[in-house]
């Protein structure tokens, strides 16, 4: 399964991307429904619900956005492991994705859910974004590297 | 052609000749393009699953609406930025790129829905609260929307995919000219 040239994945060239196309929908999906709560608590959008209310509106939405992406990512990995392995910038990405899902579900849920001074608002919201966006400019990066 | 040599002088342009030359400059541009996509992209699901009656179903249609379309704006400006950046460096690549071509007819498409929707759907949200009600216009609208942006997503996706046509592009000869002389001896 894991070996490139033994990989079904690889019999069909239009299987690759269709999975990069699912992968795109999907973090806009994923990406997407959390940078509304980050609007939110930056104060610029969604204004009259409270942040609380939108990430709980959200909170199914972007499980699935994260389910399309870790089914279409681990196959895109699988279609040549030893590339992405080897390479700087999935490493990276990698990186990246375990911290933003991990602040995702600590961190950014308790502020969201509870509430925080202003500020803090403010900073949990940019460090979310920056994550994610971190995560895209690693996915992008792989294949200029 | 007037078009494809216009798409030649733009890419010739000391700009975008910079901005083709240079190894990060081209995945930073691409990388923004995507991650606007990312936050544009999931205000415009948020949008058009609400008018489908399937996501936050407890908030006002007119509130969700209403209150992403500044954020919506801020997103499309982002992408299309990036989006020109790209098409620049490359233009005469894209001239002839059938999937950067079916883009554009999608973008023109997402246009006229706007058009047709603005007035009859987006700007009538709060209606559709007092009645309790979506009717079944606006969940058209939403359903369109979702298929065109897919689909503008999965032509985007599919640019990158098709081969420039090397024989025909002059701007960017992949070797160069041979000499006039050895030219002259054959």
């Amino acid at each position: 399964m894991f070996l490139a040239e033994t990989n079904p994945l690889n019999s069909s060239e239009l299987i690759f991307p269709a999975l990069e196309c699912i992968h795109i929908t999907g973090f806009a999906v994923l990406v997407g429904t959390i940078g509304i709560v980050d609007f939110r608590l930056l104060g610029l959008g969604m204004r009259r619900q409270s942040a609380a209310e939108v990430a709980k509106d959200l909170a199914p939405w972007t499980l699935f956005g994260l389910v399309l992406m870790l089914f279409s990512g681990p196959l895109m990995f699988s279609s040549d492991p030893d590339m992405y392995y080897l390479n700087r910038s999935f490493q990276i990405k990698m990186i990246l994705l375990l911290l933003a899902i991990i602040f995702n579900y600590t961190i950014h849920r308790r502020v969201a859910l509870k509430g925080a001074s202003p500020p803090r608002n403010a900073l949990v919201a940019c460090v979310s974004i920056a994550l994610w966006v971190g995560v895209v400019f690693g996915g992008i990066f792989i294949a200029f590297i | 052609m007037p078009l494809l040599s216009f798409c030649q002088w733009v890419q010739s342009t000391g700009f975008f000749t910079a901005l083709r030359g240079s190894w990060y400059v081209y995945p930073i541009i691409m990388s923004t393009h995507l991650a606007g996509i990312a936050l544009f992209g999931g205000m415009i699901l948020a949008t058009d699953l609400r008018l489908l009656g399937v996501a936050m179903r407890r908030r006002p249609v007119a509130d969700v609406v209403g209150q992403l379309r500044p954020l919506k704006w801020v997103g499309l400006l982002i992408v299309a930025t990036c989006g020109i950046l790209m098409l620049g460096s490359k233009a005469e690549e894209y001239y002839y790129n059938a999937f950067f071509r079916t883009k554009l007819v999608i973008l023109a498409m997402i246009g006229v829905h706007a058009l047709v929707f603005r007035s009859s759907v987006y700007r009538r949200a709060a209606e559709f609260d007092e009645a309790g009600k979506i009717p079944g216009r606006a969940k058209l609208a939403a359903a369109l929307s979702l298929v065109l942006w897919t689909c503008m997503v999965i032509a985007g996706r599919g640019i990158g995919y098709i081969e420039p046509p090397l024989n025909k592009i002059h701007a960017q000869a992949p070797w160069p000219e041979p000499p006039l002389t050895a030219q002259c001896r054959r």
